[in-house]
């Protein structure tokens, strides 16, 4: 149990250190509230107009078919890497795995995903 | 270079994950008929599924008595896994047979007919999954497809309101379940289930196993919507396309417990002692809750949906001895309950296709309007609430009989809430035949779908007089469940 006891300290500290820092600045903070402290904080330039605005889908369905081949990329990396070592069998796998991917692109593309409208 | 470079050696014998691969290859074909087809003929993307997956099934039926581990216990193929993987074939082939027309209706059938494969493909690696990791890949696969499924009418505001319900609650409910799974996996240092189950069983119980039972109890509990881990299922199952409701009710549900049966009857037998009564507990809140919520339901998805809350308590009944009978009893419950809920939803959608109201009211003077789709509906509903000689009652006798000797208090609530469940069944029945109809035009019936209900109404009369042999053949697998 002792091991345990460890980690269980280490989780009781760490709680202390996080609650204690806000606990600490909430006590001894000046407060002096102007309208630019109450904004909600935000990184970058204040917002214009609506944020309630709507996204071309068309930006989605480009970066998950970018997505699925930068995935790809790796599998296909650590296999060019080891190709010697791992023979046949690993080769059509790959091709295999690679037809589905294909397959899944000629889908989007005949969709029209790969249209700009 | 070497020179066994090109040689074939294969790290394992993949002839054992031969229904896998085809029915990955079916997916993908269709698939791939949807973009060369025309989409005039389309429509026949239903036929080729449904040739697909009895071809598959006759590969299961072949592969039956077979028995092997695949990379140390990873993927296990014995007859407790093809019975399931039959069962879900066959809720397959009944919900693309039944509710073509609908899906014609709803367009896009390759992507449809492909997903409800691929679906399939999840639940089948479920069943035969011997590691967390392959049961992961199959419950994900499974649940994705469904996701994608549940919102398939993107017009429809109450699809897609599903679709986000079903998103969101079975990312939440992977969650949990996975963090059990981790804490199993840090306790034992195995994430295979039978090694697993050797392990505890040596082990002390400790705090942290507790936990992980506790989050996988519950995250297993949201896949078979038992109480309280429910509240997701009557949004979905009213939002969702009939037919995917269907499949939703049936085949996730089934697999769901396929591999709860795993996890706990030959991971956790060591602490058994230590889960059962939750189980127990759970059954029996779940077929309380189920019963008595379905009973002021108006609509008949809804209140199809709160009866199957309802059957999964039932089914859960069977896993709290973790004996062999009580495995049987699942299995057996299981697939009978493929029959009568394909039937019950198959009407619906039919209905549906004809009066566009899933309203219990509309069902009024369904009788005259068309004998058939009543008579189904009432054979359906009579097998699920367990009155001789259907179906349903051998499968709650089996059920129950395995805990008669410990757990007597959870019989009389099974049979108390069995009572009451005939009162919501009957009462589509009354409606169905003593109202007279609104609009009395007779409702011819297109063959596909008569030939499924038809089928699926012999299925139930034919278990439920003669349930020997189904019995025999599930004792078979329920037997091998426990030589791995």
């Amino acid at each position: 149990m002792s091991d345990w006891a460890g980690v269980f300290i280490f989780f009781v500290v760490a709680l202390i250190f996080g609650a204690g820092g806000i606990a600490t600045s909430f006590l001894i903070q000046p407060r002096r509230d102007t309208p630019l402290k109450l904004e909600p904080y935000e990184c970058g330039m204040p917002t214009q107009g609506s944020t309630w605005i709507q996204f071309k889908t068309g930006y989605f369905l480009y970066a998950l078919l970018f997505v699925i081949f930068d995935v790809e990329t790796i599998y296909l990396y650590a296999w060019a890497v080891k190709f010697q070592s791992l023979g046949l069998f690993a080769f059509i796998e790959m091709i295999i795995f690679v037809f589905i991917l294909i397959v899944g692109l000629w889908y989007a593309w005949k969709e029209g995903a790969l249209e700009w409208q | 270079m070497p020179a066994d470079m090109f040689a074939l050696t294969l790290p394992f014998d993949p002839s054992a994950l031969t229904l896998e691969m085809l029915m990955a290859g079916l997916a993908m074909l269709v698939l791939i008929l949807g973009i060369i087809v025309p989409k005039g003929a389309r429509h026949g993307l239903g036929w080729v599924s449904l040739l697909g997956i009895l071809g598959i099934m006759a590969v299961a039926v072949s592969l039956w008595g077979e028995k092997r581990e695949l990379l140390n216990g990873m993927y296990l193929l014995d007859n407790y896994a093809l019975f399931w993987k039959i069962t879900f074939m066959t809720a397959a082939a009944l919900v693309i047979l039944g509710c073509m027309r609908f899906v014609d209706n709803m367009g896009n059938q390759a992507e449809y007919y492909s997903l409800t494969l691929f679906a399939t493909l999840g639940m089948m690696v479920m069943a035969s999954a011997g590691d967390f990791i392959t049961f992961y890949l199959g419950l994900e696969l499974m649940t994705l497809s469904f996701v994608i499924l549940v919102c398939f009418r993107k017009t429809d505001a109450k699809s897609v309101e599903a679709g986000i319900k079903y998103l969101l609650l079975a990312g939440m409910s992977s969650a949990v379940l996975l963090y059990g799974l981790t804490l199993i996996y840090g306790l034992t240092g195995s994430i295979t289930i039978l090694e697993i189950g050797r392990i505890i069983a040596m082990q002390p119980l400790s705090p942290a196993l507790v936990l992980a039972v506790v989050l996988v109890i519950a995250g297993l509990g949201f896949k078979v919507s038992a109480v309280p881990f429910h509240m997701w299922s009557p949004d979905v199952y009213e939002g969702a396309p009939t037919p995917v409701t269907a499949y939703l009710a049936v085949g996730s549900k089934a697999a769901s417990f396929a591999i709860i049966l795993r996890l706990f009857v030959s991971g956790l037998p060591g602490i058994w002692e230590n889960w059962a009564m939750v189980m127990a507990i759970l059954a029996a809140v779940t077929i309380i809750v189920g019963n008595l919520v379905a009973i002021p339901q108006t609509n008949i998805k809804r209140m199809l949906a709160y009866s199957s809350i309802a059957q999964a308590g039932y089914i859960l009944v069977g896993l709290v001895t973790a004996t062999e009978a009580g495995i049987k009893g699942v299995m057996f419950y299981c697939f009978l309950y493929v029959f009568a809920t394909m039937a019950a939803f198959v009407v619906a959608t039919y209905y549906y296709n004809v009066s566009g109201s899933d309203e219990l009211r509309d069902y009024a003077g369904l009788a005259q309007r068309s004998p058939l789709l009543a008579a189904v509906m009432l054979v359906a509903l009579l097998s699920m609430a367990g009155i001789p000689p259907l179906a349903g009652f051998a499968g709650k006798f089996y059920l129950f009989s395995s805990i008669v000797g410990d757990f007597l208090w959870l019989v009389f609530v099974g049979l108390i809430m069995s009572m009451v469940s005939v009162y919501y069944y009957l009462r589509v029945a009354l409606v169905m035949y003593r109202d007279d109809p609104v609009d009395a035009t007779p409702i011819s019936v297109s063959s596909p779908v008569a030939v499924t209900l038809v089928f699926a109404t012999i299925a139930t009369l034919v278990i439920g007089i003669c349930p020997g042999p189904l019995s025999e053949v599930v004792n078979g697998a329920a037997h091998t469940f426990f030589l791995h």
